[in-house]
């Protein structure tokens, strides 16, 4: 009896504690479990009678749904009614605007650390690369952590912690994601309108390209700054590497 | 042998109640001030307004509203952290006070997360049912996000 009743105590005791371990190791392994979905890029939501371009080919346009006649993509470029097809550049970033780079020399802060982390990440993500990517997403989140922004004027100074503050949480996450590149490159969209900003706002030492791709966030489109005149899309690495365009030189 | 396990397991147990009186503060502010919100600076829609509210803003506000289980060691530890995270990464009180820059950029990954599906964070839904968000509410909020910040957008060039 004494016997059965130790048995039954201990079983007691064992029930309960591998219950809680069976929780905590749910609940830890629920929060790794984020789904990867990776952003496709053929969903439209525009009406029948919308013509669409090809990515690559903007004078082929036709029906949502069909196939380019120069390379076979389908097209998805939504074309702006009115206007003819072959002058379809998606982008009013076409449009000149050469003399807003009033890049001050005599700025005092220097832009190229920055600069060159983007750059690292931006290549890795060319090569489908999501570790390199979190490495040099890490040392460019430190590199916002140690810039000092002392030599600017007030009013750049004041820009400079807005974009300073987003493009150095968007670092971050591209760091603290390496095993989820879609992830990255979300990130890495809005982390290139901020260093976009910046170097509109405290110039480059380097020659720079501001490159778009017309075709990532379901035909939304996004930029992304290169310091090659040649195009590798960083948003889709190998899948489309060439896709794209230079829309101007920064 | 059985009775050192019946020791460790004796001793585990005993931590498991110690860790119980570990109880620290609740995510609770209910006197605060509402000017920076999220649904009251962009006038957002009831329905909008509602789902929100379940879905997210238990872990990304200055207000959770826990459960019982919520309170149990360890996964008041857990709840805890969690809710610290994500009022890091986004307050929707605080919002209003957010850069444009920033505003902007939130709600570009609010709706980037919740299109995939990321958030709300699955181990949050799978005890909160009414947290989880079917493909009709995710078009609508995704929609509605869209919109307000298409009205603010910073220009690409």
């Amino acid at each position: 009896m004494k016997n059965y009743l130790i048995i039954t105590k201990k079983h007691y005791i064992m029930k309960t504690l591998f219950l809680t371990a069976i929780l905590a190791m749910t609940m830890v392994s629920c929060n790794n479990k984020a789904k990867e979905t990776e952003t496709n890029a053929t969903e439209g939501t525009e009406s029948t009678s919308q013509l669409f371009a090809c990515p690559m080919h903007p004078e082929v346009t036709g029906k949502k749904g069909e196939k380019c006649s120069k390379c076979g993509m389908e097209l998805t470029e939504p074309v702006a009614q009115g206007q003819p097809a072959h002058d379809s550049t998606h982008d009013d970033a076409a449009q000149p605007t050469a003399d807003e780079t009033a890049a001050n020399a005599t700025s005092a802060f220097s832009t190229d650390e920055i600069i060159a982390n983007y750059l690292k990440i931006k290549n890795a993500l060319t090569k489908d690369d999501a570790n390199g990517a979190a490495t040099a997403g890490k040392e460019l989140y430190k590199t916002f952590n140690s810039a000092d922004a002392s030599g600017l004027t007030a009013a750049q100074k004041k820009e400079y912690t807005d974009i300073a503050g987003d493009a150095k949480e968007h670092a971050e996450h591209i760091g603290d994601n390496a095993g989820k590149i879609a992830h990255q490159r979300e990130h890495f969209a809005i982390l290139s309108k901020d260093i976009n900003d910046l170097i509109k706002l405290l110039g480059s030492n380097k020659k720079l390209y501001q490159d778009h791709c017309p075709m990532y966030d379901d035909g939304k489109g996004a930029i992304w700054i290169s310091e090659t005149k040649e195009i590798k899309n960083p948003y889709y690495g190998s899948q489309m590497l060439t896709c794209g365009s230079v829309k101007k030189t920064l | 042998m059985k009775r050192k396990l019946k020791k460790v397991g004796i001793a585990l147990f005993l931590v498991l109640i110690a860790i119980q009186f570990y109880q620290p503060a609740l995510n609770q502010n209910l006197g605060q001030d509402y000017t920076n919100d999220f649904l009251i600076t962009t006038n957002a829609p009831s329905n909008i307004s509602k789902l929100i509210k379940t879905s997210c803003y238990d872990c990304h506000s200055n207000n959770t509203e826990y459960l019982w289980y919520d309170y149990v060691q360890p996964a008041r530890m857990f709840v805890e952290s969690h809710i610290k995270e994500g009022k890091e990464e986004l307050n929707f009180n605080e919002f209003g006070s957010y850069s444009n820059r920033k505003q902007q950029s939130k709600l570009e990954a609010i709706s980037k997360q919740i299109k995939s599906g990321e958030m709300p964070l699955s181990s949050y839904t799978i005890l909160h049912h009414n947290a989880v968000l079917n493909e009709t509410q995710k078009q609508e909020i995704i929609t509605w996000i869209n919109s307000i910040n298409e009205s603010n957008s910073l220009s690409e060039d």
